[in-house]
């Protein structure tokens, strides 16, 4: 992990006062809301390190755990990328970075344990919480921050009220609770700042373009269609094509779940409603339709209005940075009732994980770690200096991820499965389809926009991944009905 | 294969199976095994251009063969004449297969590099649309936003001009936008959006040239100007002339909007400032702040100030890039 290092940062180790660098009133990040620290650090004088003395004097019963594993399992944990291992010198970022981690690992592996350790988790979160700032510091403090606070959810979310309420509902809650316009902001920020966004969303564009060049009607479901800017760059590929029948009529659907409040950057109308008059700018025959889901989020295909002679096209982007979550059965209801819709191309795009292994949730805590860890250096080495719009990006996309992604694998043990919906659609039948040399070209160039840390990679005929330096991020995979002869 | 050597005494060796003539110079007889382990090693390999004798021996691994069989096999080979048939280096046949081979990796080559232009002029114009569209979604939120901030217009403290009913948003912007918030809006001239009747002309955008490489104006440029400053004149913000046509579309008076008294009023269409809400003013601006100061950003000229990374106080035309770039017109 890189380490951003011209940010002036100051801490002060020996306050016991709440971090005052946090400005925002989010209700996921009221550490105010927290308890008194179970020991008074102010009795603490100087060096960090006599907090490692202290925790190993609290071990003396033996429950607990060595900070000198740790600190071992993270050098073999943490890739090769990761900040050089060295002395604990006052003073050094890397360093300071590296007990950040060692911190949330001993807090992870508190809390993985049992009851007696989760005051033990909740005295080093405490601590934490001290080092840490959501807006301040490198990256590595401000990541640690969210880390923290979605442990600290979790220590608490079992049984607290509040709590839960962060946990189940995750991002989803927390996004209701931003004003649209800081959605809009970060959302303009993020897709300035990085390629996530558009990766997705051209590969499957473009996957899309090449498999309907000959078709006067095209259908795209698209299960979660947020802002619909995807389909703007479609549209405009569609009015200037060159080949193939002169502007084919795009129909979309978009799959709409009830009650799930109102959407943040604007409801599926709003969304229907920009697209129609985009089209009608650039002179794109186009129609949306909405699809609702049951309220258990049943898809029932028989739902859809087909009609005879249209390319169907099944779109499903999951895990962008800016989507919330989708509950893995939802998911599973649509690509299988997809299935029996013979659908001419399926676009996936999702995030890729780490591989599981058995590390447990100690295991999936720190690859959880490396992954966002990577989000933050990538979008930072968008957006150089501009501490302030990352803060916001982070606090609105991906805090709140975190805190719903460790909820989960604390919850289920697991979180997904490695591009496990890829291998997913394997088993279900549907056959990959080659990712075209412009189509890989495209990604390649787009990359280039942004930086040279990004890289996309080929890993399977039908499927790119974008990674940032060594850790893969995000997979777009395309493939087609069993039945199809593509 | 080799007619006019059959009448040459051969031999197989015993241990390669080499069929060597007896000659006191041998040459080699190329049978179709080993010519087809030879084609096998030179794939391996990467082809008869990355191949080298030397290694095609030691991948083929068959005794008895040496480097002087191999070099005049690989110039022939590379020649790309069938298997089997004699080669004789000052044959018609061979200068044809030569510039034949060469003929196709040429146009091969090139297709490549037409298609990966293609390519990246098609990706421009996406890049275009998506912001194009993006700008939709947000002039929606200013405007819905202007709508909550007038009914909170009466309790709010302080910044408030209160005339006319879209003034409400813009004081806000004069304090809070001080700094440049230019850096992540680059959005394509106004008037390419056809939804307000404008010129469906599509230059190439700025957002698309900021972002390109090829410019001075790196994406990621050293300066620390954000992703479209990097140096002078190459982050300007299209919106600074194209807003003016977008106001008098929206039917907001201009007159209450002059760039003299309200600088920032470009802001509106830009974007509803990160935070706007009907709460909290002072929050706004400190969120507005979030691009920090950059270095190189000349405050002086009130329209200068707007959205301008370059010190130049020149305005561009409307409907044309404020810098030409020629070599990236599509």
């Amino acid at each position: 992990m890189a380490m951003a290092t011209d940010n002036a940062f100051e801490v002060d180790f020996y306050s016991n006062s709440t971090t005052t660098s946090i400005t925002d009133d989010s209700p996921a990040c009221t550490w105010n809301h927290w308890g008194s620290p179970v020991v008074d650090w102010n009795s603490f004088s100087s060096d960090p390190d006599d907090f490692q003395d202290l925790i190993e004097s609290m071990m003396d019963d033996g429950t607990g755990f060595e900070l000198a594993r740790v600190a071992h399992e993270t050098s073999n944990s943490v890739s090769t990328d990761t900040m050089v291992v060295d002395e604990e010198t006052n003073g050094d970022e890397d360093s300071k970075g590296l007990r950040l981690i060692h911190l949330l690992m001993a807090a992870a592996e508190a809390l993985a344990g049992d009851n007696k350790s989760r005051e033990l988790a909740r005295v080093i979160l405490v601590r934490l919480k001290e080092l840490v700032s959501h807006n301040d510091g490198t990256n590595m403090e401000r990541l640690a921050a969210y880390f923290t606070e979605a442990l600290h959810g979790l220590l608490d979310g079992s049984g607290g009220g509040h709590g839960k309420h962060l946990i189940t509902n995750g991002p989803h809650h927390h996004r209701d609770e931003h004003h649209h316009t800081d959605m809009l902001a970060a959302f303009q920020l993020l897709q300035d700042m990085s390629p996530y966004v558009k990766f997705g969303h051209f590969t499957a564009n473009q996957a899309i373009l090449e498999a309907t060049t000959h078709d006067r009607r095209i259908h795209i479901v698209d299960y979660d269609v947020m802002e619909g800017i995807q389909w703007a760059s479609l549209m405009q590929a569609l009015v200037s094509r060159k080949d193939g029948p002169q502007a084919p009529h795009l129909r979309i659907t978009a799959i709409s779940r009830s009650g799930s409040g109102r959407r943040s950057i604007g409801t599926i109308q709003e969304t229907g409603r920009r697209l129609v008059a985009f089209a009608a700018s650039i002179g794109q025959p186009f129609s949306f339709h909405q699809c609702r889901l049951d309220s258990d989020e049943t898809f029932r295909p028989s739902a859809l209005k087909l009609v005879r002679g249209e390319a169907l096209i099944i779109n499903c982007m999951l895990h962008l940075p800016h989507f919330s979550y989708r509950e893995p059965d939802s998911v599973a209801s649509f690509l299988s009732g997809a299935k029996t819709l013979n659908p001419r191309l399926v676009t996936l795009v999702e995030e890729e994980v780490g591989p599981i292994g058995d590390g447990g949730f100690v295991g999936r805590f720190m690859d959880s770690l490396h992954h966002y860890s990577a989000v933050y250096d990538s979008l930072e080495a968008g957006f150089p200096m501009q501490n302030r719009a990352l803060a916001l990006v982070e606090r609105v996309f991906l805090g709140p991820r975190i805190a719903g992604s460790l909820a989960r694998i604390y919850r289920t043990g697991r979180e997904e499965e490695s591009c496990g919906w890829s291998k997913w659609l394997a088993t279900m039948g549907f056959k990959p389809v080659n990712i075209s040399f412009a189509n890989h070209c495209q990604a390649k160039l787009l990359l280039g926009l942004f930086n040279d840390g990004y890289r996309v990679e080929e890993l399977a005929n039908h499927r790119l991944v974008l990674g940032w330096k060594s850790r893969r991020l995000l997979s777009a995979s395309i493939w087609t009905s069993p039945h199809s002869d593509l | 294969m080799n007619s006019h050597h059959d009448n040459r005494p051969m031999c197989v060796q015993p241990d390669s199976g080499l069929v060597l003539t007896t000659d006191p110079k041998p040459r080699l007889r190329w049978t179709v095994e080993l010519h087809d382990r030879f084609v096998d090693a030179v794939t391996q390999l990467g082809g008869p251009d990355k191949a080298t004798p030397k290694t095609i021996m030691r991948v083929m691994g068959v005794k008895g063969l040496t480097l002087y069989h191999l070099k005049s096999h690989l110039q022939k080979f590379r020649l790309g004449k069938q298997p089997h048939k004699e080669f004789n280096d000052h044959s018609m046949k061979d200068a044809v297969a030569h510039t034949w081979y060469a003929i196709r990796m040429q146009m091969e080559v090139q297709r490549r590099l037409h298609e990966q232009l293609e390519v990246q002029r098609h990706l421009q114009l996406r890049i275009e649309a998506q912001g194009k569209y993006m700008q939709s979604i947000l002039e929606r939120a200013c405007q819905t936003l202007a709508g909550e901030n007038m009914a909170a217009a009466g309790g709010a403290a302080g910044g408030y001009k209160g005339v006319g009913n879209h003034r409400g948003v813009l004081p806000h912007m004069d304090g809070a936008m001080k700094d440049n918030f230019g850096p992540t809006l680059n959005f394509p001239p106004f008037q390419d959006l056809n939804i307000y009747g404008g010129d469906q002309h599509l230059d190439i955008q700025h957002n698309v040239e900021r972002s390109s490489p090829s410019l001075d104006g790196h994406f990621m440029s050293n300066k620390r100007h954000g992703p479209y400053g990097g140096g002078g004149g190459t982050g300007k913000s299209p919106l600074i002339w194209s807003d003016e046509l977008r106001l008098q579309d929206l039917g907001m008076a201009p007159s209450c909007l002059g760039p003299q008294d309200d600088p920032f009023k470009t802001g509106v269409i830009q974007i509803g400032p990160p935070s706007i809400d009907t709460t909290g003013i002072g929050k706004l601006e400190s969120l507005s702040d979030i691009y920090d100061t950059k270095p190189g950003i000349s405050n002086d000229g009130i329209d200068e100030r707007k959205f301008e990374l370059s010190p130049k106080p020149e305005r561009p035309s409307p409907r044309r890039a404020p810098f030409q770039t020629e070599r990236m017109n599509p």
